[in-house]
């Protein structure tokens, strides 16, 4: 602890994640009574334990944005569900102040057979917003995902990148402390994505925290000062953007 | 609105049915025997239907619960809920009903809110530890709906509970089902007032469920997102 007085946004302290991977498939009672049966005959079950994630800690002051890269399967998806709060870690502690607004997955949440208004109107709420709070936003929402025409279209009738644009509206209208982004931009358009590129903008000159996990270096290195670099669920390194994206470019050249 | 329709019409015929099958050709001797089923049938239906909706609450909810966090527990809530306002509707126009059949109104028909509220208590007692199970077993809804069948066999609700024999008229009579529907037959059969323990078991017996299914319900929660 070195005592600064920067008031932490997030804090990670030696975490750990893990998923079992059974051999055998035992998701009903049936499945769970015969296979406790078949352990009385002499029978073993076995799993595969995989470590997605292995003493990562890391921290974030106030006013700083991280940027996450790594190969695929590196951990990165998982990290970022758990500052979600959607996955509880095995061990390790994760502190976070603000309100998260996640956009994980091209998604933030949304049913497929509710219409794009309906599907703000329950996102809001379960962000917290008042209903009248809700009503007003709703088309500033519908207006910046460029989706007016569409605010009573079914979900599940909009094009992938419209729903992208939409999640990534309404999250940010929601007027998050912390905003999560799990390769979202990719599938926008070119003008979309400059349009949320100008509102990170806005949003980092609020001081305001953006966790962005990309693939896009150019990306990272604009809005993110500091950078965590994982390889299969193990923290390489963590620091200032520009050094530790150049041993990320290293460390590919390398293999 | 056909949704609705339905729900009205399902409780409809099966009154048509039980009251044919157990008035004219079992001749059970039961008089008036649409006022002595029906108000049962709909307590029965807002256990029943509630506690198989908010089976799904969780996975049928997969893309908000792998997305956003928030307690999870609201969503078996909301769902018992939809299905209170579901039930209100169903008793405000079915018993209605009754007067045709000559069902006589007293003032006992205050205590129908009471009553539907002890139930409520009760469902979401049982709602909670089942959403979450469905979630890691997939065939808990099957056991469910064996254990509703038997449920709706067990209760007092095409017979009365008078004729269960001595020997087990404690334990059949302490099932809180049993004496909300009760309760239930006694404000709009018979006319009296329900007994304390008519409303005591079922509410003492839905906190403590709602206590034990909340803690089965957290113990469970924390790996939805994985499971689901």
């Amino acid at each position: 602890m070195t005592g600064e007085s920067i008031m932490e946004v997030v804090c990670v302290a030696d975490l750990w994640k893990k998923f079992k991977i059974p051999h055998e498939r035992r998701t009903t009672i049936l499945e769970n009574i015969a296979g406790a049966l078949q352990m009385l005959a002499g029978k073993t079950f076995t799993y595969e334990e995989f470590w997605a994630l292995k003493q990562v800690s890391f921290h974030i002051a106030s006013g700083e944005s991280l940027g996450v890269i790594g190969e695929n399967g590196s951990g990165k998806s998982t990290l970022l569900k758990i500052l979600a709060k959607i996955l509880r870690p095995d061990k390790g502690k994760v502190e976070t102040n603000g309100r998260i607004a996640p956009i994980l997955e091209l998604g933030v949440g949304f049913h497929p057979e509710l219409t794009a208004k309906e599907n703000i109107l329950v996102y809001g709420t379960i962000m917290g917003l008042k209903n009248s709070d809700l009503k007003k936003r709703l088309d500033p929402i519908l207006q910046f995902a460029g989706l007016e025409r569409f605010r009573d279209a079914r979900l599940k009738n909009l094009s992938s990148g419209m729903q992208m644009r939409l999640g990534f509206s309404v999250a940010i209208e929601t007027d998050p402390d912390i905003f999560l982004i799990d390769e979202a931009l990719a599938v926008g358009d070119f003008e979309f994505q400059q349009k949320c590129l100008s509102k990170f903008k806005e949003f980092k000159n609020e001081g305001k925290t953006i966790i962005l996990v990309s693939h896009g270096l150019n990306l990272v290195k604009e809005f993110c000062e500091k950078t965590l670099l994982l390889s299969r669920g193990e923290m390489i390194s963590f620091g200032e953007t520009e050094t530790v994206v150049n041993e990320y470019l290293k460390r590919v050249q390398a293999a | 609105m056909l949704g609705f329709v339905w729900s009205l019409l399902n409780p409809l015929a099966m009154m048509v049915i039980l009251t044919l099958v157990f008035s004219t050709l079992l001749r059970a001797g039961i008089e008036n025997f649409p006022i002595f089923l029906l108000p049962a049938l709909l307590v029965w239906r807002f256990f029943s239907i509630g506690t198989s909706m908010a089976l799904w609450s969780i996975i049928g909810n997969a893309s908000l619960v792998t997305k956003v966090y928030f307690p999870r527990w609201l969503l078996v809530v909301s769902s018992n809920l939809a299905n209170l306002m579901g039930s209100t509707l169903e008793f405000l126009v079915l018993l209605p009903l009754l007067l045709a059949f000559g069902m006589k109104v007293s003032w006992l028909v205050m205590l129908l809110p009471a009553v539907l509220a002890i139930e409520f208590v009760f469902i979401a007692g049982v709602s909670l530890p089942l959403a979450a199970l469905n979630v890691y077993y997939r065939d808990v809804n099957q056991v469910w709906d064996i254990a509703l069948q038997a449920g709706f066999f067990l209760c007092p609700i095409i017979y009365s509970a008078s004729l269960v024999p001595g020997g087990y008229a404690v334990l059949y009579s302490l099932n809180p089902m049993t004496r909300i529907i009760e309760s239930i037959r006694k404000i709009f059969y018979h006319g009296t007032l329900p007994t304390a323990w008519d409303l005591l078991i079922p509410l003492v017996g839905g906190l403590i469920l709602l206590m034990l299914g909340y803690a089965v319900f957290l113990k469970l929660e924390p790996k939805f997102a994985e499971e689901i």
